[in-house]
């Protein structure tokens, strides 16, 4: 309580504000309120988004993140995938040896 | 005459939207405009008594619908302020005695006589919400600073927006700018950035309301409210006047002495 006060005194601010809480969960909440899709359709768009991009490039899908942001009362799909290895190398080899 | 209708909605109930109406109406109606207030909020009759109105309330909204009594006939003129009317809630029926047809049909008699037809909206998103927006122009959403009544106010406007109801404008009453100051309560930009509709007035959680309808006089009527100048500078831009926002710095000592002195003057 002393620490408290003195941390207080000496104007130290590492205490989160709570506005900052409150206005990172109502964005959260309100873009999944606007968009109204269920958990688990967002998890079947996850793994379908998952499955296209593997079919080009050879992706961490563990690693993979997919969430909605909104903006201006727009919404957006933010998807971060991590990609291993391009499958290019391996496409045109075959390509190639299919020619030959 | 041609009117604007407008309702005024916030989703959750307790957010000031009564109080809201009462001040708007008021003072648009100070500024000179002949303006009707509707108590759409049936079953449950509290602008009359927030107005200081509820002791002349001989027919109500549903014996003008019904016509049981001429539409003049129910409306209470206010005393104070000439060209302000109340059309009063019934108390006696529920919010399913009426149909948004004969709601439409009252708006539009009420727009032909007067410039302004205000619409005091139950709270909720069910039957009564539905009838307070059908006959509507425009709509105010009324929000306070926190997480439940933003929430619902984003609800509302993809509601009305559905309804056809576009660009609401928007009024976050009660803030407080000491937790403004502290960090405690979402602020003005805060909202704005989270709702992402256009702003029409902000007010102070201010007691000089609760005082006012304890007497059953809105605040615009007292020159010293400061959420009573917060709704006369909206009423000026639903006017089409650019006026500034109020203030919601916390106030200082000395700007406590100043505004004491400029009260008394």
């Amino acid at each position: 309580m002393v620490f408290d006060f003195v941390s207080w005194f000496l104007g130290r601010r590492d205490k989160p504000r709570s506005k900052d809480l409150a206005k990172e969960r109502l964005k959260v909440v309100l873009t999944h309120d606007r968009v109204d899709i269920s958990p688990q359709m967002f998890e079947k768009l996850r793994r379908d988004l998952a499955i296209a991009c593997a079919k080009y490039v050879e992706i961490d899908e563990a690693a993979m993140s997919v969430r909605l942001d909104s903006q201006d009362r727009r919404l957006a799909l933010i998807a971060s995938v991590p990609v291993l290895g391009t499958k290019a190398t391996a496409y045109s080899s075959k390509r190639r040896g299919k020619m030959g | 005459m041609n009117g604007k209708v407008m309702v005024v909605t916030s989703g959750k109930g307790g957010v000031g939207k009564t109080t809201a109406v009462a001040n708007i109406g008021c003072a648009l109606a100070r500024r000179g405009k002949k303006v009707a207030l509707v108590d759409a909020d049936i079953g449950l009759r509290n602008l009359d008594i927030v107005l200081g109105l509820e002791n002349r309330i001989v027919f109500d909204i549903i014996h003008a619908m019904e016509g049981r009594c001429r539409l003049r006939q129910a409306l209470i003129k206010d005393k104070r302020v000439q060209t302000l009317y109340l059309l009063p809630a019934a108390q006696s029926k529920d919010k399913e005695a009426i149909q948004p047809e004969q709601m439409k049909q009252l708006t539009g008699e009420l727009r032909d006589q007067f410039d302004y037809v205000i619409l005091d909206c139950p709270a909720g998103i069910e039957r009564g919400f539905k009838n307070a927006i059908v006959g509507a122009d425009d709509a105010i959403i009324i929000t306070t600073p926190e997480v439940s009544a933003v929430r619902d106010a984003d609800r509302i406007v993809g509601l009305l927006e559905a309804e056809g109801i576009e660009k609401p404008k928007l009024v976050i009453n009660r803030i407080r700018p000491d937790m403004v100051k502290r960090g405690d309560m979402l602020d003005i930009d805060d909202v704005l950035d989270i709702l992402a509709i256009d702003l029409l007035g902000v007010v102070p959680d201010d007691e000089s309301v609760i005082t006012s309808t304890n007497k059953g006089e809105p605040a615009v009527l007292d020159g010293a409210s400061r959420a009573g100048e917060a709704f006369r500078r909206i009423a000026a831009r639903l006017e089409g006047e650019d006026v500034p926002f109020l203030s919601m710095e916390a106030p200082t000592f000395w700007g406590r002495i100043k505004r004491f002195l400029g009260a008394a003057r």
